[in-house]
């Protein structure tokens, strides 16, 4: 009979049971007592995080961000500001993260999501930088020599808090697929001037798409913040912090619900073995895996697995776009 | 039909230096066809924009349900009671058709009272009145045009219209998949709908209006039954150029001569 | 009023500078509808040939413009034929992440062969400057702007007059027309494209000297030159050339009154200024 979203606009049921025993799994990670594993998995589910947030306003609504990484930032300034003034409470962190992120997607995606395509992309980078840029020069938030979080004791509070809004961001996004706010997002990006004739208020729509985006980021960042001990802008409002949940949500399939996760799973396990392997010039490795996911697998792994034809999707990506 | 349920009033649009509509005037009865006819250019996509709200007209205004259209929000002209389809037709891709039709129904006149499996239900009966329910989980990015053309009217009705806006809906069909739009038009207009239709199809606005405006330059130079519209020298002259008009007029004549010394002569 | 002056050639000075920057990356946008990210790689490539060519060869750095741009060129073309031609239609991320990722490739790649260490090209006559009035012009840049106009005049007349330029002006109104008027599509987007990077490279070996090297210097130019687009609108070069001018002339009062350290906010403001102001519905040649 009629499937409600499920299968539709969420990416398969699989895929998604597989990443809540994904979720499952990870949270023994702590039990292992291994400092490196625990920084390892907390960085995929941090990403992840991200990514799904990305997800939400890329991959779903239409509305590519390219600097998205100035919710994760905020978040993080957010939680080393308070340190700062006496409140080391990650939890209240997350919180008040969450709320400037609401408050920093309303004021400036009012304007900036009046912009499509390409506009749109490059304000959110621009807004991204000067962001970064202005708190660079205010001594407020320590300048360009940063701030120190003071960490708690319990160190693996912080795998246990990002575990949570990882999770919280996955099962919302699960939720939203599902729902009329979904096939708002998803409207929007097919046909927005008929999205609007059908009654979607699409101003409304693509704020809280936004807001929702930067509600995981932010919230990401606050405990990266505590996690790290230590914030500065070019560690908060990073090139990698930007790019990496987007290729992310992209390899593992965007507009979908598992497949960020997946994505910061594989690129992280990419990563680390480029790192491991080539320390110095991992990130020339990178870039080309950057080039080559988005030639070969512009639909993302998941997607790859739907087809079921590797070579046939392989060749129909290629060809697809060119000249 | 009897009441009035929009009014056009002196609506005019200018482009820059052009003026695409002026002094467009013409009441609108509940229950009616109305179909708009008129050479290219004669600004009848213009004008269904202005009534269904996405065009703000320069001078004059539609009013509907005692509010002028051009007041109210986009989103929110569904809510009025208002649905149109679009001329070149752009179904949501990634979406199937039953989900197509569904985000009309959640959104829509009534949208905020369902549920998305209400939604989904109501979106299925409508498939099923325009015969697409065994089409109903296939992507729309797979849809022939007349099958497009059908989801682009189901959508239109998902959001559960009094009055149904429909741009050359027949556009690239086929003698017989016009009778069947045409026969679903006229279940959709005998259910409650009034219908504007925008039409180049000459046979298919003839049978299916019960009044006809007549755009010529973006002024209105006909109003009427499709008799009345048909005979008038300003429409033929419109169509079909004035020499042509002088033509037919002498040649009615000389018919009636003839009629009548003929009869003179039996 | 000195302050203002010294300001104001300031700026035009480095808005010189800006409208090649901007020119080539217009065309690219334009043209092929793809914001080139790498375009500020491009940039830093440009400088560093010339770097090379001076440390190496003592050649004079206005000479190897020239050098710079056809190296450049040439490597744009290829790279577009083999990489950038595969994504030509393809949404906006598609080509952001790609050109990201080509980016990422040449900056470290850069890291790996000159380090991170500041470079600088430093020629004898570097430091010379004349004064009219209370101004002070360095003649190095003032030569700089010399090039500048030059290369965009160059540019205006080729771009108008030859065969490949009107071929590439007819693709950029109509990619149908154009190839059923004979236009080989696939060879003009190489073209412009390796136009775009040759141009990237010669604003490249220009900035050289006036600023030091590091490979990273030509990121902050993709935001610059976004905005100088949007000012001056997509494909003109009397666009890129006027609204090179007027940003390089905001940009500097900018860093006098409000500070040096908010160029990025000010672009920012400037885009947003423009792009809101302009009627809604505006999506250029971009499609969402």
């Amino acid at each position: 009979m009629r499937r409600v979203g499920v299968g539709g606009i969420t990416g398969s049921r699989e895929a998604f049971y597989a990443t809540l025993v994904l979720m499952g799994v990870l949270l023994f990670v702590p039990q292992l007592h291994n400092g490196y594993l625990e920084n390892l998995f907390r960085g995929i589910l941090m990403f992840g995080a991200m990514s799904l947030g990305w997800n939400l306003i890329g991959g779903y609504a239409g509305y590519v961000s390219f600097g998205n990484v100035v919710f994760f930032g905020l978040g993080a300034y957010t939680a080393a500001v308070l340190s700062a003034h006496g409140l080391h409470n990650v939890l209240v962190a997350v919180a008040v993260a969450a709320v400037v992120a609401v408050i920093f997607a309303t004021v400036f995606g009012i304007p900036i999501l009046r912009l499509r395509g390409h506009y749109f992309g490059i304000a959110t980078l621009g807004l991204a930088l000067a962001t970064m840029e202005i708190i660079s020069n205010l001594d407020y938030f320590g300048g360009g020599t940063g701030l120190t979080v003071r960490q708690d004791a319990f160190f693996s509070l912080y795998y246990y808090v990002m575990w949570a809004v990882c999770l919280g961001s996955l099962l919302a996004t699960y939720a939203i697929a599902r729902s009329k706010l979904g096939y708002a997002f998803v409207a929007i990006r097919e046909n927005e001037d008929a999205a609007a004739v059908l009654g979607i208020n699409t101003t409304f729509y693509k704020v809280a798409a936004w807001a929702i985006s930067g509600i995981m980021a932010g919230a990401a960042g606050a405990v990266f913040a505590f996690a790290n001990g230590f914030i500065d802008p070019d560690t908060a409002f990073s090139t990698d912090n930007n790019i990496f949940p987007i290729v992310m949500a992209l390899l593992g399939g965007a507009g979908t619900v598992a497949g960020p996760v997946t994505g910061a799973l594989i690129l992280t396990a990419i990563n680390e073995t480029l790192w491991s392997h080539f320390p110095k010039i991992h990130t020339i490795f990178f870039g080309a895996v950057i080039v080559l996911v988005v030639l070969f697998l512009p639909r993302g792994i998941l997607h790859l697995f739907r087809a079921r034809q590797t070579a046939r999707v392989f060749l129909e990506s290629l060809r697809a776009y060119r000249v | 039909m009897g009441d009035v349920i929009m009014r056009v009033e002196n609506v005019g649009v200018r482009f820059g230096g052009l003026w695409a509509l002026s002094g467009v005037s013409f009441d609108v009865e509940r229950g009616a066809v109305v179909g708009l006819i008129g050479p290219n250019g004669s600004g009848k996509t213009t004008l269904m924009n202005v009534l269904s709200g996405v065009l703000r007209p320069t001078t004059g205004a539609v009013y509907y349900g005692g509010k002028k259209i051009a007041d109210v929000p986009t989103h929110e002209v569904c809510r009025l009671g208002i649905a149109r389809t679009f001329q070149i037709v752009k179904p949501f891709a990634n979406l199937t058709v039953l989900e197509n039709v569904a985000v009309g129904a959640m959104y829509g006149r009534d949208g905020a009272k369902r549920t998305t499996s209400r939604a989904f239900a109501a979106a299925y009966e409508l498939l099923e009145r325009v015969g697409m329910a065994r089409i109903a989980d296939r992507p729309a990015s797979e849809l022939t045009t007349p099958d497009r053309k059908r989801l682009e009217v189901a959508k239109a009705l998902a959001l559960d219209p009094e009055v149904l806006l429909l741009d050359e809906v027949m556009a690239g069909l086929n003698l017989a998949e016009v009778d069947e739009a045409l026969r679903l038009l006229r279940e959709i207009n005998e259910s409650g709908v009034t219908l504007i239709v925008v039409e180049h199809l000459m046979k298919a606005i003839m049978l299916i209006s019960t009044s006809i405006v007549v755009l010529a330059e973006g002024k209105k130079i006909a109003e009427g039954t499709a008799a009345e519209v048909t005979t008038s020298q300003a429409v033929v002259e419109a169509y079909l150029g004035s020499r042509f008009a002088d033509r037919q007029a002498r040649l009615a004549e000389m018919r009636r001569e003839a009629e009548q010394s003929g009869r003179g002569a039996s | 009023m000195a302050l203002f002056l010294q300001d104001l050639v300031n700026g035009i000075l480095a808005g010189g500078i800006l409208a090649v920057v901007a020119l080539g990356f217009s065309l690219v946008w334009g043209i092929m509808n793809i914001i080139n990210l790498a375009h500020g790689a491009f940039i830093m490539l440009g400088a560093y040939i010339t770097y090379q060519l001076f440390t190496s060869f003592h050649l004079d750095p206005f000479a190897s413009i020239p050098v710079s741009f056809v190296l450049m060129f040439a490597f744009g073309y290829l790279v577009q034929k083999y990489v950038i031609n595969y994504v030509v239609r393809a949404p906006v991320l598609t080509t952001f992440l790609l050109t990201f990722g080509l980016s990422l490739l040449l900056v470290n790649l850069a890291l790996v062969v000159w380090t991170g260490d500041a470079r600088a090209v430093t020629p004898s006559y570097a430091g010379a400057n004349f004064s009219i009035g209370p101004v002070t012009v360095p003649w190095a840049k003032l030569a700089t702007l010399a090039c500048a106009l030059a290369i965009t005049a160059l540019m205006h007349w080729w771009l108008t007059h030859s065969k490949m330029g009107r071929a590439i002006r007819a693709t950029s109104m109509d990619v149908g027309a154009a190839q059923l008027s004979g236009v080989r599509v696939a060879q003009v987007y190489a073209v412009v494209y390796g136009l775009g990077a040759g141009l990237a490279g010669a604003a490249g070996s220009l900035i050289s000297l006036s600023f030091s090297l590091n490979p990273a210097m030509g990121d902050p130019f993709i935001i610059k030159a976004f905005v100088v687009c949007v000012l001056g609108g997509l494909g003109s070069v009397e666009g890129a050339l006027v609204g090179g001018l007027v940003y390089g002339i905001v940009e500097s009062f900018g860093s006098q009154y409000i500070g040096t350290g908010y160029q990025d906010a000010v672009a920012l403001v400037v885009l947003l200024i423009v792009l809101i102001l302009r009627p809604t519905g505006i999506i250029g040649k971009a499609t969402a």
